[in-house]
């Protein structure tokens, strides 16, 4: 079935050999680490924007070259084309509607509660149980999705959502103004996401399909925070539930075990069923923490596609023709390290820009990405619609130690602690890029905390520095509490900054789009001139989705980046040309 | 009586030491899982609610004490990071094919090996002989995480004869043949490395017992071989082997551990992964505790079956 079988079949013994020779004897003591890493790795990453978790496209990604008498290549941007792979005829491929597949997560859900903060294997079950208030079109405008309208007022200071009539529940309850206000009303009282709506002073109920958001000032770009997890529409009597997801989405969850997956069937009163939606009867989702026994599973047939977060893979199956690779168009996270810049040495402008002097991402993308990601700058990838040049301090050597000379002269040795969570990938990076900061006299120590305590460890600002997966939302104004200075304990870097709050609020209350990028502009370029934070990619490229070649796109519709790559392929499944029982 | 209350009394203090052990070490991981359940905004108020709601408030032994008072009741807490469910619940839903994982590679392990002991100390230095020494001494230096690739390489990858994964497991009741078919590799991989064991293990004694004056005897009756076999010279050469099956049967579950996680099975194994990875301490606990007390219990029916193998045994205990 697959061209390069034999090779992996040669690759497969060959290192199993070589394991066997290494480990004989022993009861197989190296293979937890071996097999939690992924899962680890995901776990390890804080992630404070719900709707971040989804990988990118490739900036540089070229479509592959198509002979002149076959068919037009897939114009769709997630499928990252291979020599050869993509070459289907769209008219050829009609939805078939039923039949089921198993899809392979590499990150086990925590659970559902929409007011809480969801981990990405929980993301990834709730793209298909889920439609949000608010979608993005194929430009990341900003689209009515479950709403039929939203409406500002003059100034921006209040919304009106209007809903569209005749939804239902997955319980059969209505999706009514009162049922919306509800669930913003707690999504803003929760103690751990309502940040994100703390602008909103009160949610009203105007009428039965109505609803009123009155602001504390002006938020033009509000809408685009609607299209994540804010604008998750649950049954009111399962609001705050963990077990649980009642929502609006094209599947209904049958079952969830911890641990194991979830399944998920068909919605018969979906909204959008008259457009034959949803095509497939049924989706198994199932945590494969493990990357060989994913693709084992993939190649075996027992799981018709899988989210892969390894690059190597991913490189391979684009090797691969008779094998589809998806990258999604959404933000992917940064990595990034946070600096304090409230405590020494952080507070001193030279030690930030020495830092990212010293530090050569490209060294770090080719090593550890295997060149798929993209160097960052800031926060926005190049591709994105609202990204303007900045001027970051690029790898310099000589210009990191004239600066650390400079300090070091006034205030002696440079010393800090990075905090990091244990993830073993994540320390491997940070450990080179300390040996980059140690070849200008840098002295850094890596200092372990506890699994799951990044964000509480930075709100309470105790770090110097921190290593951090974050940000890639859609539109920046996601990113806008964790930047602005009256964001309050999530500034992350506690910068203080005139030009990133005058460019963040530029973009928050202005309509008009030409004023929008100036005002990201302006915070970018402050971003670079003041180095809060130690950027090194745009993590776009290093998770795919792989999948059957039976499953393709064939429905153009509403690019939904923010709900990501996944709900894509819920769509790719319409072309489902076997079905799988 | 006596040795069965003495028994007792051990379990009842290894059950002591090795929960308060565990509760210690995970008293001293950093990190406050009251803070991380109450969320980035939690005032020192609710945080403390959360806590005491959680059973984490009070000294270390008091901490224990309550939870050893609610682990007899079958009452280990709620999950941290799963929230809605039990520890209890989890464990629940894993164990039994943590279980089935166990019971299946010990029978099959049993069932490989015994006969292949058989056939080979009765004609030592045989072609059977050599073959199964051989691939006995290759199975135990391959470790368990290796044969289980190559398995599902070759059954599920390659022939397609079983899945590589075990996905939406039927009960035993419900869909036994579903239910085999999915629990064949997992159970054969982790089998295989008993076999090694058993096989050499029980070779060797039924090699030693076949030496003994009354199985001469019994040959010299003209008593067939294969009841002479099976009837005089298994159950005497069977105490070590016995005892290699019991310790085993709780080594297993270090085995499983990496056997669930290749084959995806949501067993006790992953369970416990996944809950020390997020630190996810009432599980973890509940699952110290069930474990500790199952391995305990395996290896006091193992002295009970020594007893029965084996009168001395028994007669010395009086």
């Amino acid at each position: 079935m697959f061209v390069s079988t034999r090779r992996r079949t040669l690759a497969i013994l060959v290192s199993g050999a070589l394991v066997a020779a290494a480990c004989s004897g022993s009861d197989s003591a190296d293979s937890p680490d071996a097999t939690e890493a992924p899962a680890a790795a995901a776990e390890a990453e804080p992630d404070e924007t719900p709707d971040d978790s989804e990988p990118a496209d490739m900036p540089d990604a070229e479509p592959a070259p198509t002979a002149p008498d076959e068919p037009a290549p897939l114009e769709d941007e997630d499928q990252l084309t291979s020599a050869g792979e993509g070459n289907v005829d769209l008219a050829s491929l009609e939805p078939i509607a039923g039949g089921e597949i198993t899809f392979g997560l590499t990150n086990d859900g925590t659970g559902f509660d929409t007011t809480g903060a969801v981990a990405p294997g929980s993301i990834r079950v709730i793209t298909a149980l889920n439609d949000s208030l608010v979608g993005l079109d194929a430009d990341a405008n900003w689209q009515p999705n479950l709403a039929e309208s939203l409406t500002p007022n003059d100034d921006f200071t209040s919304w009106t959502i209007t809903m569209r009539p005749g939804l239902l529940f997955h319980d059969g309850e209505p999706v009514d103004g009162e049922a919306v206000r509800a669930n913003l009303q707690a999504f803003k009282d929760s103690p751990t996401v309502g940040f994100a709506m703390a602008q909103v002073d009160s949610i009203t109920a105007v009428d039965e399909l109505s609803v009123r958001l009155d602001l504390s000032a002006p938020w033009a770009a509000l809408p685009y925070g609607l299209v994540g997890q804010p604008g998750w529409m649950v049954s009111p009597s399962t609001i705050g539930t963990n077990e649980t997801f009642t929502g609006t989405g094209p599947f209904i969850l049958e079952s969830w075990t911890p641990g194991d997956g979830a399944r998920v069937v068909r919605n018969p009163n979906y909204w959008r069923a008259d457009e034959g939606l949803p095509y497939l009867d049924a989706i198994n989702f199932k945590f494969l923490v493990d990357v060989t026994v994913k693709r084992q599973a993939f190649e075996a047939g027992d799981v018709q596609g899988y989210v892969s977060p390894d690059d190597e893979d991913i490189l391979d199956f684009l090797d691969d023709d008779e094998t589809d690779v998806w990258i999604g168009t959404a933000g992917a996270n940064e990595y990034l390290w946070l600096l304090n810049t409230t405590a020494a040495p952080f507070d001193d402008l030279r030690v930030r820009q020495a830092m990212a002097h010293a530090i050569d991402k490209q060294f770090i993308i080719d090593a550890f990405r295997s060149g798929l990601t993209v160097p960052a700058n800031g926060p926005l990838n190049p591709s994105d619609r609202w990204y303007t040049e900045n001027n970051y301090p690029q790898f310099d050597p000589a210009a990191a130690q004239a600066l650390v000379d400079e300090y070091e002269a006034e205030f002696g040795p440079i010393e800090f602690e990075l905090s990091i969570e244990p993830n073993a990938s994540t320390i491997e990076v940070a450990e080179v890029m300390m040996s980059f900061l140690t070849d200008v006299g840098i002295d850094g120590k890596i200092k372990e905390i506890g699994q799951g305590q990044s964000a509480l460890t930075a709100i309470l600002d105790d770090f110097q520095a921190f290593s951090w997966f974050q940000f890639g939302s859609p539109d920046p104004d996601s990113d806008y509490v964790f930047f602005h200075s009256s964001g309050g304990f999530l500034n992350w870097t506690n910068l203080v900054s005139a030009d990133i709050d005058a460019g963040l609020d530029a973009g928050r209350q202005n309509v008009d789009e030409a004023d929008r990028k100036a005002g990201y502009a302006q915070f970018l370029q402050a971003l670079g001139d003041e180095v809060p934070m130690i950027w090194v990619d745009h993590l776009n490229g290093v998770e795919a989705a792989v999948t059957l070649p039976e499953l393709h796109e064939v429905e153009h519709v509403v690019a939904e980046p923010e709900v990501g790559l996944l709900r894509q392929l819920l769509r790719l499944v319409g072309c489902l040309d076997r079905a799988v029982t | 009586m006596l040795i069965f209350v003495q028994r007792l009394g051990r379990l009842v203090f290894v059950f002591f030491v090795v929960t308060f052990v565990t509760f210690f070490l995970l008293d001293q991981a950093p990190g406050d899982p009251a803070e991380r359940f109450a969320g980035l905004n939690a005032t020192p108020e609710v945080i403390e609610g959360i806590r005491a709601e959680l059973g984490l408030n009070g000294s270390l032994i008091e901490r224990y004490l309550r939870w050893l008072g609610n682990a007899v009741r079958f009452d280990f807490g709620d999950s941290i990071v799963t929230r809605g469910f039990s520890s209890w619940d989890l464990i629940r839903e894993s164990l039994p094919k943590t279980l089935e994982l166990m019971v299946f590679a010990e029978i099959m392990a049993i069932g490989i090996a015994v006969p292949l002991a058989l056939a080979s100390a009765r004609r030592p230095g045989s072609f059977i002989d050599k073959a199964s020494s051989s691939t006995a001494f290759g199975l135990l230096a391959l470790p368990a995480f290796v044969l289980g690739i190559y398995m599902s390489f070759i059954f599920g990858v390659k022939l397609g004869w079983f899945p590589t994964i075990v996905d939406n497991l039927p009960g035993l009741n419900d869909d036994p043949l579903d239910n085999l078919r999915q629990m064949f590799l997992p159970s054969l991989t982790l089998a295989l490395n008993l076999v090694a064991v058993y096989l050499r293990l029980l070779r060797s004694d039924l090699i030693e017992t076949l030496q003994e004056d009354y199985v001469m005897l019994a040959q010299a009756r003209g008593l067939s071989e294969r009841r002479i076999m099976w009837r005089h010279v298994l159950r005497p050469s069977s105490l070590n082997f016995t005892t290699a099956v019991g310790l085993n049967i709780a080594g297993l579950i270090g085995g499983a551990f990496i056997i669930e996680v290749l084959f995806a099975i949501n067993g006790m194994g992953r369970l416990v992964i996944q809950s020390v990875i997020l630190e996810d301490f009432n599980v973890v606990a509940a699952v110290v505790a069930i474990l500790t007390v199952a391995y305990v219990m395996m290896n006091f029916l193992v002295d009970v079956l020594y007893s029965i193998l084996d009168p001395r045994i028994r007669h010395a205990a009086r």
